[in-house]
């Protein structure tokens, strides 16, 4: 897309029966180093063919045409094709122009045959009107590109948050009730919290969550400090007694953990940026926890890592995949407000456009449980981005037919590999 | 065969714990370490140092993270408390030997593979260390795709041909869960838990790509009386710094067979694996 904005061209048609005037016009602008298109014919009906075949920005037009046809006629005809043409009446006889009818229709300049036309004066006059056109051209297809892009995304939103749906079967809050639910009832652990850091783009996040799923709202020991940060370490369940408890070292406790008897502490997996820690505390009966405990521990946090996968990391992950839709979204309605300030150079469009998709590739990188490439996600969106603005919801209809009777036909030849 | 002693036997015998690390000499002096971990916090280290009557030598280091080119820099802080703990370890065994913390955990949290590796060729070219202590064990599962396992086989080859020992530490759950680059046993030296009387004992016992079992035991902090191979590690590391600062440049196979001959002269101690 960036691609086509950096190498636009301008296409100029020239229309003039003479063949030496025409030919002197086409070398004069092929030799200016403007590389624009330019198309030179001798009669009004070459040009609605030309016109026809490729948006014309700007037409030099002889006022007589001969075949008694004329150029503001023409160019009259030439607006059914390209409303935005802008147009040079070229005439001998300057006394019929009509000015006020020719503005109307879309001529900014005259020049007339008979008085000092030269070549400087020639692109002069051309290069007055291409500085007009080209800004207003970018403009037009800045628009149709957002306009495109958006409508793209507003085609992908609906699926991705049914797929969100599908994979976020349980509310945070709920998933640590549950959690704490089953840990609490095997081990007796009179009480519990679960820790959650995470740290993404520079910004760190450490919240304490109680056994009811609700955060805990007093102030935390950071992280670095923490006996949470320990655990993670050493990458396994630990147990902790009041005796260990009196050597804290390079370690602080937190609110929670101060005048404990007994911590079991569980790092529970659950990838991207995010540690999760699961901390219970004091038994019921007497005795602290066992090795027992340590060992159920373990093979809880295979369960607990699952479960808070679902409620935590996909969760992030489609956060992040809205926000970068929504930005996606947020940027092209208010770029293609015409009101806007319009972004004066094609770099500013294409970063504008990087970005946007390297936030669409970081939300769809970060699932948890990625089964498809960020790359090879970002290609499947472009594709039904141009299945669907050149051939419309049909073909994409169409193309979800294919994948399915693509899968059908694969899980027959392998049926291991189904869901 | 008969069971007189021959002259290898004679020859081993000499290497006794008492003559070589009973060295006063044997301080850890001259040698640089490398600690690739979760950085240190020096004011607790410079306290402890003070309190067991030895002279602090500042840490220098770095903090690694996979998502930023540039190093940061070290400002004797922590980003987690295992990595004061391991260098508590190897300065109660060594005083003397000189401190650099690759700080490869950051403030995320938590170690990457690729930032583990690039750790391990600074501390070889930048810092020029001898040896490389590495308690934080990558699990096999992190390793996938092949490529990551590939980049850190080669930084442990290139260690190995630059005459760095590495020291890493064996998952806790041993021979269950399998951790890198410990696997890579044959050059480095891996390292197991195991209970012993005091921190100066180890065992040589081959199993299950591990080679060494150490001292388990921290001194600093709530997890150090837990048994890990974090704390079994460091152990290991500092008793080869005291060796090393007796003869520098020994190579990788030489430390082995003097850590191996020093066990066979003193097999008693060892109370029970874990």
């Amino acid at each position: 897309m960036e691609e086509s904005l950096v190498m636009i061209t301008e296409t100029i048609l020239i229309v003039d029966d003479e063949d030496s005037v025409r030919r002197t016009f086409q070398d004069w602008l092929t030799q200016s180093g403007w590389n624009c298109q330019v198309i030179a014919v001798g009669d009004a009906e070459s040009a609605l063919a030309a016109a026809n075949q490729q948006v014309i920005d700007l037409a030099i037009l002889d006022w007589n045409l001969g075949t008694g046809s004329d150029g503001l006629q023409l160019l009259e005809d030439l607006c059914q094709f390209h409303s935005e043409i802008v147009a040079i009446l070229v005439t001998g006889f300057a006394h019929q122009a009509t000015p006020l009818q020719a503005l109307r229709m879309g001529v900014r300049d005259y020049l007339d045959k008979n008085q000092d036309l030269n070549r400087d004066a020639f692109l002069a006059a051309v290069k007055r009107q291409l500085d007009f056109i080209i800004p207003a051209k970018r403009r037009r297809q800045w628009h149709d590109h957002l306009q495109a892009f958006r409508e793209a995304i507003e085609q992908i939103l609906p699926i991705v948050q049914t797929s969100a749906t599908l994979n976020d079967p349980v509310p945070f809050p709920e998933a640590i009730q549950e959690l704490f639910q089953f840990v609490q009832r095997t081990t007796r652990a009179m009480e519990g919290v679960l820790l959650v850091h995470s740290h993404e783009s520079g910004s760190e996040k450490f919240l304490a969550y109680g056994s009811n799923g609700t955060c805990i709202t007093s102030k935390l020991v950071p992280f670095s400090q923490s006996l949470a940060a320990s655990v993670i370490s050493l990458q396994e369940p630990a147990i902790l007694s009041a005796e260990d408890l009196k050597f804290l070292g390079p370690v602080q406790l937190q609110p929670f953990e101060i005048g404990r008897q007994n911590i079991l502490l569980t790092p529970m997996p659950v990838g991207g940026n995010v540690q999760v820690v699961l901390e219970l505390f004091d038994k019921e009966t007497s005795g602290g926890f066992t090795e027992e405990d340590r060992r159920f521990a373990r093979a809880a946090s295979g369960f607990g890592s699952e479960l808070l996968k679902q409620a935590l990391a996909e969760r992030q992950t489609h956060r992040v995949l809205f926000n970068a839709i929504d930005a996606a979204l947020h940027a092209s309605k208010s770029l293609a407000n015409p009101t806007d300030e319009f972004p004066t150079t094609p770099q500013s469009h294409a970063a504008t456009s990087t970005d946007l998709l390297d936030r669409l590739r970081e939300g769809f990188a970060a699932t948890s449980q990625q089964v498809v490439s960020a790359d090879l996600s970002v290609q499947l969106a472009e594709a039904i981005r141009l299945l669907a603005r050149n051939h419309g919801t049909a073909a994409v209809t169409h193309c979800l037919h294919l994948v399915e009777s693509v899968g059908k036909l694969l899980d027959e030849i392998n049926p291991s590999s189904g869901y | 065969m008969n069971n007189e002693p021959t002259i290898f036997d004679e020859l081993f015998a000499k290497i006794r714990p008492e003559t070589l690390l009973g060295d006063p000499r044997a301080t850890g002096e001259g040698i640089s370490l490398a600690i690739i971990d979760s950085g240190i916090d020096a004011s607790i280290i410079a306290d402890r140092m003070q309190q067991n009557g030895h002279e602090y030598q500042p840490i220098e280091g770095a903090i690694f993270r996979n998502d930023v080119a540039d190093l940061g820099p070290y400002l004797g802080k922590q980003s987690a408390p295992h990595g004061t703990i391991v260098a508590d370890i190897i300065l109660r065994l060594a005083p003397r030997v000189k401190i650099f913390s690759a700080d490869v955990v950051g403030p995320g949290g938590m170690a990457e593979v690729e930032t583990v590796v690039r750790a391990i060729y600074h501390a070889i070219e930048v810092w020029k260390c001898k040896i490389i202590n590495l308690s934080l064990g990558v699990p096999e599962q992190k390793l996938h795709p092949i490529q990551k396992k590939h980049q850190i086989m080669r930084a442990i080859d290139e260690a190995y041909y630059r005459d760095v020992l590495i020291f890493a530490a064996a998952h806790n759950e041993h021979p269950i869960v399998h951790s890198y680059p410990a696997m890579f046993s044959p050059e480095l030296i891996s390292v197991d838990k195991a209970i012993f009387e005091n921190e100066w004992q180890f065992a040589y016992e081959l199993r299950e790509h591990i080679e060494f079992q150490a001292y388990a035991r921290g001194y600093l902090g709530p997890f150090s009386r837990e048994p890990a191979t974090s704390w079994a590690t460091p152990h290991l590391a500092g008793i080869a710094a005291k060796i090393l600062s007796l003869r520098p440049n020994l190579k990788l196979f030489e430390i082995k067979t003097i850590l191996y001959w020093l066990f066979q002269s003193s097999k008693n101690g060892k109370k029970e694996n874990q």
